[in-house]
């Protein structure tokens, strides 16, 4: 009789909850932006399908799924459907080592942030596979600009997470969050503000959210990266983004704000209060501000970022050997 | 990318026509004629090295009605709707330009009354179309909000005009000696309850978009105009007023009654986008002070000249000139008249055209992010472009 | 002040207009070969070219070009007669650029060719189009003198018979 390993059963059931969790996750994420954007906007935003819209997500993914997948007809068609398939799967990986509960998580990797980051790299392959198979001049340029600012911002965020890393000496989420204290005084935003900060900006910038969305700046370059894209290619490229919107916020609650830790129960509620904080946070962001310009857009990265980011880990190691 | 050496027959008469003196590692865009920034139909072929824009040509014809023949077989009071029509959003800056024009060139004197009506009404819709403008330039720059709070006050005065002038867009209530009909107490009621309440709007504006400082470094420094290029397109309007020129026909030569009110002309030293954009919003505000300081000061009598011409009148022999000045710059029409049933020859002196003919000089060796912003502060109605 | 300025130029025809009654401040009737030299004197005194365009009349296409200054108001119409079988002008593109798409759109709907100008292509017209919207009947066609605002002719020179001399009488236009 074989026997199957725990720890198999327990990645299965995991991916298959991960799914869920994503799938639901964009649904209510595709919602809440439309509200929020129409109730920053004074009007109501989607209010007819179902109570208040609620049905509005399942109505858009009906939409999409049902158009007709159209390949332009001098585009790569291998790369062209890779490219939103490569945008999405890898996204659910990322929820492998998110430290959701006590002991919610789908498995303690070790190297969890190395892994995260790892393949969150792989978006950026996406997006360019995206860009260039299209044959369109417009994808093109939004695929040059979109590889640029990952690229660039990707080394920003990952020093500031080696802060965090730093301090405790792992890599690993689930250890990271049970280092930090119940309280919001315990958390680690109170050690390491410049980090947070740094990790929340190069977050944006990652997930091509406002205000550094030029990659798919709709008023410059007709959708940028996915604009030939219809029906589900583009709703792949779509829940991708939201997907990587969850990933990052919740990397950030893990590292900075205490993870599944809270002042009165510890417990997975906590983790989901301070993620959907963050996406709150990421969405009233996007309805507010203007687009950065893609010279300034980068000017920031590497004038400002990089140097504090640096400055901030060198800071760390220093006063980690001094105390 | 050679069309003729690559053995493609792609593109049209305008882009081949471009790529005559394009270089060979630079690409050529095609901004329009659907693009959600080119306000309207409006196609510019740029060549692009990178980001930055090598040379860029606007193509325009898309809309074009043929206006000027329009003239020439319709009456003079059949023509004044297409004024509406040329510009929607100043369309009484057009309708004042051509019954303007008329009242010149046959000596008509317009009673006071109906003056002071002209002037409300057109101010109203200087601010709807500067409203339009603000919305549509802060959504071109990624702030997707501005426009909505833009847009309801715009509504609100939409309305408003339409008690007074009978429509919400293409206005058409001028009349050669006078107004379409006089205006009631419930237009004063509804002008004098908007006032304080967008006066109180624009300080909300002026915190949360113009001081934004993502907004700030997109504009700033971004187009600078100097009067040299100005007067060689022959640019007009805020724009020229964004660049220290304090050129406003209303004050210049001293049209209707506008030196009875106390206003001034906003004028910007700096030349560059912020400025032509700081321009119109000083603008919305003076047009409110002219409008209060009219609806005060509003004299009894009659709205239309005693022995107005009938609809069937036709323009006596001559030649005139009449300048007004739209929300987007000088409005000429150039009216001349054989003494028959339809004029000679109108021409319409558009402001978005001289000021747009600039583009291509201004935007060269921009990025394209910069050469759309400086695009959206020319204010660019293209059915006036293209009449 | 343009009086002055178009001292040295050979002008057809000056006067001096009324703006009250016609929007002209001046009227100067040139030679075409002059029409370059006048720009030139009026882009050195810092005018704004404001439009071009053309007047189709009995005796040839008018090309108008209108000019007004933006420290003394004052509009300036330059008018230049072209045959009707050979309607050419000069371009003044190289000195207001803006007169490129002011020349492009007078080309479609007239027919008159401005030779020098950069891009001689159609601005509003589709290039396939071979009819120009503008031009007149025959028959239907005015006299110039009696459609034009001439002003008080000023200055004028001998062999000029486009404007009778009766019609320098009075301030503006003529009335039916």
């Amino acid at each position: 009789m074989i026997s199957i390993p725990p720890e198999l059963i327990r990645i299965v059931v995991g991916m298959i909850a991960v799914m869920a969790f994503v799938a639901l996750n964009v649904l209510i994420l595709v919602y809440a932006e439309r509200k929020g954007a129409g109730h920053i906007q004074r009007r109501p935003g989607p209010y007819e399908v179902g109570p208040h819209g609620v049905l509005q997500p399942l109505a858009d993914a009906g939409k999409l799924m049902g158009k007709q997948l159209l390949t332009p007809k001098s585009a790569d068609p291998i790369l062209y459907w890779v490219a939103p398939i490569l945008a999405f799967l890898p996204v659910l990986l990322l929820f492998v080592p998110m430290p959701f509960g006590p002991i919610l998580t789908v498995q303690d990797v070790n190297l969890g942030l190395l892994l995260i980051l790892a393949f969150a790299g792989l978006n950026v392959l996406a997006t360019l596979l995206a860009g260039w198979s299209q044959n369109n001049k417009f994808g093109l340029l939004g695929a040059a600009r979109a590889v640029s600012q990952s690229v660039a911002y990707e080394i920003p965020l990952l020093l500031s997470v080696l802060c965090i890393a730093f301090q405790y000496g792992s890599l690993n989420l689930s250890t990271l969050v049970e280092a930090q204290g119940s309280w919001p005084w315990q958390w680690n935003i109170l050690c390491q503000p410049l980090a947070f900060l740094i990790f929340l900006v190069s977050a944006f910038a990652e997930t091509n959210r406002a205000p550094f969305d030029l990659p798919e700046a709709e008023s410059e370059l007709t959708a940028g990266f996915h604009t030939e894209y219809s029906g589900m290619g583009f709703g792949l490229f779509f829940m991708a983004e939201y997907a990587n919107m969850v990933v990052v916020s919740g990397v950030c609650t893990a590292l900075f704000l205490g993870g599944w830790k809270g002042p009165v129960f510890d417990g997975v509620w906590w983790f989901l209060i301070k993620v959907y904080a963050l996406l709150a946070l990421i969405i009233w962001v996007r309805w507010t501000y203007p687009r950065v310009r893609f010279d300034q857009l980068l000017n920031i990265n590497w004038k400002w970022l990089l140097p504090l980011a640096t400055a901030n880990l060198l800071a760390t190691v220093f006063l980690m050997k001094v105390f | 990318m050679r069309y003729e050496e690559m053995g493609l027959t792609e593109g049209d008469f305008y882009s081949r026509n471009f790529e005559k003196g394009a270089r060979d590692d630079t690409l050529i865009l095609n901004l329009g004629p659907q693009h959600p920034a080119t306000h309207g139909v409006l196609r510019i072929i740029v060549e692009m090295d990178g980001e930055y824009v090598i040379r860029a040509e606007p193509v325009i014809g898309y809309l074009h009605r043929m206006h000027e023949k329009m003239a020439e077989g319709r009456q003079i009071y059949q023509y004044i709707p297409n004024m509406g029509r040329v510009d929607y959003g100043h369309a009484l800056g057009w309708n004042w330009a051509l019954v303007g024009a008329v009242e010149r060139l046959a000596g008509f004197e317009v009673p006071e009354r109906a003056e002071y009506i002209r002037v409300i009404t057109t101010e109203l819709n200087r601010i709807t179309s500067h409203l339009l403008w603000w919305g549509a330039f802060t959504l071109d720059l990624g702030a997707i909000t501005p426009i909505m709070y833009a847009f309801d006050d715009r509504e609100q005065l939409l309305d408003i005009l339409q008690i007074a002038t009978g429509s919400r867009l293409t206005h058409s209530s001028l009349r050669i000696g006078g107004v379409c009909a006089d205006i009631n107490d419930r237009f004063i009621e509804a002008c004098k309850a908007f006032i304080p309440h967008f006066r109180a709007r624009l300080p909300m504006y002026r915190d949360l978009v113009t001081g934004n400082i993502i907004l700030r470094k997109r504009l700033e420094g971004v187009g600078v105009f100097d009067a040299d290029l100005l007067r060689r397109y022959g640019a007009s309007g805020p724009v020229v007023r964004g660049s220290g020129i304090a050129y406003d026909i209303r004050k210049a030569e001293k049209l209707s009654v506008y030196d009875r009110f106390d206003w001034s002309v906003a004028v910007r030293s700096e030349g560059d986008s912020m400025a032509r954009y700081l321009v119109r919003m000083d603008e919305m505000e003076q047009s409110l002070n002219i409008v209060e300081q009219a609806l005060d000061s509003l004299p009894a009598g009659k709205v239309m000249m005693p022995k107005a011409p009938k609809v069937t009148w036709a323009v006596p022999k001559g030649e005139s000139y009449f300048a007004f000045e739209g929300a987007r710059g000088k409005v000429g029409i150039h009216l001349v008249s054989d003494g028959g049933k339809n004029p000679y020859k109108i021409k319409l002196r558009s402001p978005c055209f001289s000021n747009l003919s600039l583009f291509a000089e201004a935007a060269q060796g921009t990025l394209l992010a910069d050469a759309l912003a400086i695009l959206g502060s020319l204010d660019l109605v293209i059915p006036e472009i293209d009449r | 002040m343009i009086e002055t300025l178009f001292e040295p130029l050979p002008v057809l025809c000056l006067g001096k207009c009324d703006p009250a009654r016609t929007g002209l401040a001046w009227s100067v009737f040139l030679e075409a070969g002059h029409l370059r030299q006048a720009t030139e004197i009026l882009y050195r005194a810092r005018y704004c070219l404001e439009d071009i365009t053309a007047i189709d009349a009995e005796e040839g296409y008018l090309g108008v070009y209108h000019f007004d200054h933006m420290d003394q108001p004052g509009r300036v119409a330059l008018r230049v007669l072209a045959a009707h079988d050979a309607a050419r002008l000069p371009s003044i593109a190289d000195i207001f650029q803006g007169a490129e798409w002011h020349e492009r759109e007078t080309t479609d709907f007239y027919g008159i060719v401005f030779d020098g100008n950069p891009n001689p292509v159609p601005l509003l017209l589709m290039p396939e189009m071979t009819v120009h919207p503008l031009q007149k009947e025959p028959g239907a066609r005015a006299k110039l003198a009696d459609v034009l605002a001439v002003g008080e002719i000023v200055r004028r020179e001998p062999g000029f018979d486009l404007i009778p001399p009766q019609a320098a009488a009075g301030s503006g236009s003529t009335e039916a």
